[in-house]
């Protein structure tokens, strides 16, 4: 403690030694505000944030200087969350004593945190847009703008109060004691919070003697809570009762309009279903007659068709088949057979064989019927040849060359090594302007008798006729 | 029963950022001290003036 007058330290004396000013009243003040600040102290320990705040400025209206007071006035304004004026008292505390200051760590702690700044600056205008918003009346946005300034900063106890004001003003008495229940576990002896917590839980707890606006509406409805709703449920409402008259008319009127119903609308709508149902039926039916339909005349024409192959496959058998049910041609050879056999006629037996191979195919007969043929062709063969080759050489010699190289064919047929016949077609086709028959006729004598005076011939005539 | 409009107008703005340099300055910081220092030189000019 020092002089207010020379700035000595003072003594346990009430003058100051150095300047002798009397300083026991001064010495009184001082310690009166060192009591109140004890007792701010006391009061902040046990979470009476409001009575530290009092004490504490007593404290300081006794003393300015007073440091710690100053200094703990700003810690319990921060906990309340009244940051600015926080800020202030530490600022002036700093101001008071620069050195060996504790407010200068609690300064720096929210200047160095710009975002936390900046979050308590929109805490504080939320705040105050939705006192604004209370006073023109419109409480659904206040509470909305509080539940925000809350949910960024919980310790704002006039922002708690606040909405606990909303909350009762709309009496939902729950939720007001919900908020108020907040501001009690900030600061515990906040005398608007004790009055409002009062007037709350007047209207909660019931009370036969005084019937409340509010306790009237809270007996008639069950409230609960289910997650952030509220629900609210009629209780204890009982319809009136009625006399059996009544309740018998009432009951037949119902009747009657539920028969109605049943008849004007319910029958309808069935007789419609039931429609629909059988008009789909019927398309389905229609359709699958349809496709029966079209199936049935692909059949009948298919029918028609394997008949009319059936006929030409009988008309076919019958000219392959005799009347007794033998083969024709199988009859035809073994006649043919016979009669070469018994009269050793070349040109019978060579007439009966052209009209069996005119009949049938020889590849597709059997190998019996196969084997005769060949046995007899190679019996009356190079005979045969040998009669077509005289045949066709006049023909030739006379000039008729269609006619020579229709019976050298022949001759060449019935033996394959009859290579005058062979020569003498090639000359017949050069004769006749047919040149590419002829040259190949010709090869083919080069090629299957070399070395010999016809192949020499037919590769002079082959020359000749390849010059022209 | 507490009435609300009457309640609301106990509720004010609250101090923002900015404007706390002003409130700051503006804070009346007079204390006991410095009162009765005042009255203890006032009470010693009017004795020196008597004399």
């Amino acid at each position: 403690m020092f002089c207010y007058n020379c700035g000595c330290h003072l003594s346990e004396h009430d003058f100051c030694t150095a300047c002798g000013a009397d300083v026991s009243l001064y010495k009184r003040i001082m310690y009166v505000s060192n009591m109140y600040y004890n007792e701010g102290l006391e009061k902040a320990s046990v979470r009476d944030l409001t009575g530290a705040v009092t004490s504490l400025r007593q404290s300081l209206k006794f003393n300015k200087n007073n440091i710690e007071a100053r200094n703990l006035l700003g810690l319990v304004y921060f906990e309340i969350g009244e940051v600015v004026a926080a800020l202030s008292e530490w600022v002036i505390s700093k101001n008071l004593r620069p050195e060996k200051n504790v407010a200068d760590d609690y300064i720096s702690m929210l200047q160095s945190n710009s975002s936390r700044l900046d979050s308590i600056n929109q805490t504080i205008k939320k705040y105050n847009q939705a006192l604004v918003y209370c006073m023109q009346d419109s409480k659904d946005l206040a509470v909305i703008q509080l539940k925000k300034v809350l949910s960024l900063n919980p310790r704002f106890i006039r922002a708690h109060q606040l909405l606990a004001l909303l909350y009762m003003d709309s009496e939902e008495w729950e939720r007001a004691e919900r908020e108020l229940h907040k501001c009690m576990d900030i600061d515990r002896n906040n005398t608007q919070t004790l009055r409002y917590l009062k007037e709350v839980e007047l209207m909660l707890v019931p009370d036969e003697n005084v019937r409340q606006p509010g306790k009237r509406k809270k007996d008639e409805v069950v409230r609960y809570q289910s997650d952030n709703e509220i629900i609210i449920q009629p209780f204890n409402v009982k319809e009136p009762k009625r006399g059996g008259a009544s309740t018998l008319l009432n009951i037949g009127l119902g009747l009657v309009i539920g028969l109605a119903v049943t008849y004007f609308l319910l029958v309808p709508a069935a007789e419609t279903n039931a429609k629909n149902e059988a008009q789909i039926k019927n398309t389905e039916i229609s359709n699958e007659l349809n496709t029966k339909t079209v199936r049935i005349q692909e059949l009948e024409t298919e029918i028609e068709h394997l008949e009319q192959k059936i006929d030409g496959l009988n008309t076919e058998l019958e000219g392959i088949v005799g009347a007794d049910g033998t083969l024709q041609t199988i009859d035809g050879l073994l006649a043919a057979a016979a009669a070469y056999l018994e009269t050793q006629d070349f040109e019978a037996t060579a007439a009966s064989l052209e009209s069996i191979v005119q009949s049938v195919d020889l590849e597709q007969t059997s190998e019996g019927f196969q084997s005769l043929y060949r046995m007899l062709l190679a019996s009356i063969g190079p005979e045969l040849s040998k009669t077509y080759y005289d045949q066709g050489y006049d023909a030739y010699r006379n000039g008729d060359y269609p006619m020579a190289i229709s019976i050298l064919s022949k001759a060449v047929r019935y033996d394959e090594t009859n290579m005058d016949a062979l020569l003498q077609l090639g000359q017949a086709y050069d004769k006749n302007n047919n040149v590419t028959e002829a040259i190949e006729t010709y090869d083919k004598v080069i090629e299957l008798f070399p070395n010999t005076s016809n192949s020499r011939r037919a590769q002079s005539l082959k020359n000749a006729l390849s010059n022209e | 029963m507490i009435n609300f409009e009457e309640e609301l107008k106990k509720f004010h703005p609250s101090l923002e950022v900015e404007d706390a340099e002003d409130a700051i300055y503006n804070q009346d910081l007079t204390d006991m001290a410095d009162l009765l220092v005042k009255m203890i030189k006032e009470s010693e000019e009017k004795s020196n003036e008597v004399s």
